[in-house]
C-alpha cells in the first residue's frame, strides 16, 4: 500500500478534470440495460433457457459498470478489492452452482 | 498520517485517501463487501434451489408484479447515481452539496423502502406467508435481508448527514462519506441480481 502515497499526488490532477459526466452516462447504460431485462421478459416470445441467459448476461454487464464507474474500481490501487470482491464471487459461483445442478439430483 | 500533513482548512482533493487510516478504513470496506457478497450468494443459491417449491402457495408468475419492481428498480438506481454525485461534490470539496446529495441518497431509499414494505404486505394478503411454503421462506430471507440493508444504510447515511452538518468536511469525516457511499452502491448492485433473478426470471414460465 505504500505506493499510495505517489498514487494520491498523481490522482489529483485526474480527478480535477473528471466531471461526473462519466457517472451519467454509467447512469443512462445501467438504465439501458434494465430497460433491455424487462422488455425481453415482457414480450415472452423467446426460448425460456435462452432468455435466463440474456437476463443473467445484462445483470453481470450492469453489475460490471457500476462497479467500475461508481464503485470507482477502475482507479488503481484497487488490486486488494478486487481480490477480496473475487473470492468472494468465487464462493458465490460454487455456491449457486451447487443449488441450480445438483440440489435436485 | 504525518506523511500527510496538510496546512490549515486546505482539504487534500481525495480527503477519503490522506491519512493512512483513511486509506485502511476503504480496503477494510472491500474485505467487508466480499462477505456481505458470500452472504448474499449463499442466500441467492437458497433461492434458486427452493424457488419452485411453491406447495399451496401462488407460484411466482401469478404473484410478482413487475411495474411495482420497475419502480422500486427506478428509485435504487437514482439514489445509486446521487450518492455517486454526493462523492463527486467531495472531491471537490462542497460540503453542502454532498449533505444535499446525501439527503436525496436517502430520500429515495426510504421511498424504496416504503414499496418493499407495501409489497410483502400485499403478498402476505395474497397468501404468501413467510411460512407458506420453501419458495416463500427463501424469497423473504433473501428480498428480507436486503430490505434491511437498505433499512439500515438509510439510518448509517442520516447519521452521516448529522455528523457531517456539525463537523464539516474533514480528513476523519471523508472516509465515512466515501465507505457510506460505496455500501450504497453495493445494496444497488445486489438488487440488480435480486430483479433479476428473483422477479423477472420468477416472470418467465
Amino acid at each position: 500500500m505504500a505506493s499510495n502515497h505517489s498514487a494520491t499526488e498523481q490522482n489529483t490532477k485526474r480527478h480535477k478534470v473528471e466531471g461526473p459526466k462519466k457517472h451519467i452516462i454509467a447512469f443512462l447504460f445501467s438504465v439501458l440495460l434494465t430497460f433491455i431485462a424487462f422488455a425481453t421478459v415482457i414480450s415472452g416470445e423467446i426460448n425460456k433457457d435462452f432468455i435466463y441467459i440474456i437476463l443473467i448476461g445484462l445483470a453481470i454487464l450492469q453489475v460490471f459498470v457500476q462497479m467500475a464507474f461508481w464503485m470507482h474500481m477502475k482507479d488503481r490501487g484497487h488490486t486488494f478489492a478486487i481480490i477480496g470482491i473475487l473470492s468472494g464471487v468465487f464462493v458465490v459461483f460454487t455456491c449457486v452452482i451447487m443449488a441450480e445442478y445438483w440440489a435436485w439430483w | 498520517m504525518s506523511a500527510h500533513s496538510h496546512a490549515e482548512g486546505h482539504l487534500p482533493h481525495e480527503p477519503e485517501k490522506a491519512t493512512l487510516e483513511g486509506r485502511n478504513k476503504v480496503l477494510g470496506f472491500w474485505l467487508f463487501l466480499g462477505g456481505e457478497t458470500v452472504l448474499f450468494g449463499t442466500l441467492f443459491s437458497a433461492f434458486l434451489a427452493l424457488r419452485h417449491q411453491v406447495l399451496d402457495g401462488p407460484p411466482a408468475h401469478e404473484l410478482f408484479s413487475l411495474p411495482l419492481v420497475a419502480i422500486a428498480t427506478a428509485l435504487l438506481l437514482t439514489s445509486s447515481l446521487t450518492s455517486v454525485f454526493a462523492v463527486h461534490a467531495m472531491h471537490t470539496h462542497r460540503v453542502k452539496a454532498l449533505i444535499n446529495w446525501l439527503i436525496i441518497t436517502v430520500v429515495l431509499g426510504l421511498g424504496f423502502l416504503g414499496l418493499e414494505i407495501y409489497e410483502f404486505y400485499h403478498y402476505v394478503h395474497e397468501g404468501h406467508g413467510f411460512t407458506t411454503s420453501a419458495f416463500s421462506s427463501s424469497f423473504y430471507t433473501l428480498v428480507g435481508f436486503h430490505g434491511a440493508h437498505v433499512a439500515f444504510g438509510i439510518l448509517w447515511i442520516s447519521l452521516l448527514i448529522v455528523q457531517l452538518m456539525k463537523k464539516g468536511l474533514t480528513v476523519v469525516t471523508a472516509p465515512k462519506a466515501y465507505v457510506a457511499s460505496m455500501y450504497w452502491h453495493f445494496i444497488d448492485v445486489v438488487w440488480v441480481f435480486i430483479f433479476t433473478v428473483v422477479y423477472l426470471m420468477g416472470k418467465v414460465v
